[in-house]
């Protein structure tokens, strides 16, 4: 490893929370609008129902979303909005990827 | 996952949700077709002297841009809600933007209406020719065009729609001014013609009606290119889990 490459140990300092795939592609949609509902987020994802309730449980324990329950007219309506450390994680997440990224034009 | 996946997703949940905050799609479209039929079809069908149902079809006529307004928020509710509802993130100077129109077009409404009253008030009445129609749009017409200031910030949603609504509210208030026009102008209330006017409002007329023209065609192309992005997104979805 060159002198001023980056850290491989770095890679072990990744949010665990974030760099799971499926959670990554949930907060990437999140912090792309304002307030996103529970259909929008597995239609784009890909997730079954019962994937995308568990990863969405796992990133509001970690205080990176929160659950926005409403009705229309007698439909209940599951929304997600991201939270502020959701955002700052997500965006840390994304710095780290990138420093860990060889530069361009170097192997 | 990578960059690319993620930057697609990205772009799909913004421009899935401008459907829901900004861009109408075909009820952009169907704003120019309704300008132009709205434009057009009083041309043919003398429409300043039918009478409905006991009404000029002028009154009705004013209710177009209410029928428009409705049947977007139709629109939208049947064919972009398709995966749920996603708001956008508030863009402050779009927002800017869009009530810099809002306020345009009350201005416009609220000026047309003083003139109407005053034009009223100062003689309208008198100048009548000798002999001139002795039927009218009901006066109670007048206060119509004041229910276009109501749904305003409600009902449009962004710029594009505010052109829409702006450019039938135009082409109301046109028919409008044409009516009192003729009323005041012509022998009979069947010919309101451009005859009577001068050379410099007959120009003036012209060029309004090619700019309502060009602006609806363009509302057409544009509305019609959303409805296309939209269906871009739908095909862009992965398979359904």
């Amino acid at each position: 490893m060159p002198k001023n490459g980056p850290d491989p140990r770095a890679i072990l300092d990744l949010d665990r929370i974030v760099h799971e795939p499926a959670r990554l592609a949930i907060l990437t949609v999140l912090a792309s609008a304002e307030e996103v509902s529970f259909l929008f987020l597995q239609r784009v994802t890909g997730l079954s129902k019962g994937n995308l309730s568990s990863h969405t449980q796992k990133l509001e324990a970690a205080g990176y979303l929160e659950t926005v329950k409403a009705f229309q007219g007698r439909i209940p309506v599951t929304s997600f909005r991201i939270t502020e450390d959701g955002r700052a994680a997500l965006r840390v997440y994304h710095q780290q990827l990138r420093a860990l990224l060889p530069k361009e034009g170097k192997p | 996952m990578t960059t690319t996946d993620l930057k697609a997703l990205e772009s799909l949940t913004r421009d899935y949700a401008a459907f829901q905050s900004h861009k109408s799609g075909l009820a952009t479209a169907l704003g120019g077709l309704m300008a132009v039929l709205f434009l057009t079809a009083p041309m043919y069908v003398d429409a300043l002297g039918i009478r409905l149902m006991g009404r000029y079809l002028l009154e009705y006529l004013l209710l177009a841009p209410f029928v428009w307004l409705v049947l977007k928020a139709l629109l939208g509710r049947v064919l972009y809600r398709d995966l749920g509802e996603v708001k956008a993130i508030p863009d402050a100077a779009y927002e800017r933007r869009r009530w810099f129109w809002i306020l345009g077009i009350a201005l416009f409404i609220g000026v047309f209406l003083i003139l109407c009253i005053l034009g009223f008030a100062s003689g309208f009445l008198h100048a009548i020719p000798a002999g001139a129609c002795v039927s009218m749009p009901s006066l109670g017409a007048l206060w119509l065009p004041l229910l276009y200031l109501a749904p305003l910030p409600w009902m449009l949603r962004g710029i594009e729609e505010a052109r829409a609504y702006a450019v039938l509210v135009g082409e109301c208030m046109l028919w409008f001014l044409a009516s009192f026009l003729a009323f005041w102008s012509t022998r009979s209330y069947r010919q309101p013609s451009m005859e009577t006017a001068s050379t410099v409002v007959q120009i003036t007329l012209v060029c309004l009606l090619l700019a309502i023209l060009i602006w609806s065609a363009l509302a057409m192309v544009r509305g019609w290119k959303e409805h296309r992005e939209y269906l871009a997104i739908l095909r862009a979805l992965p398979r359904e889990a």
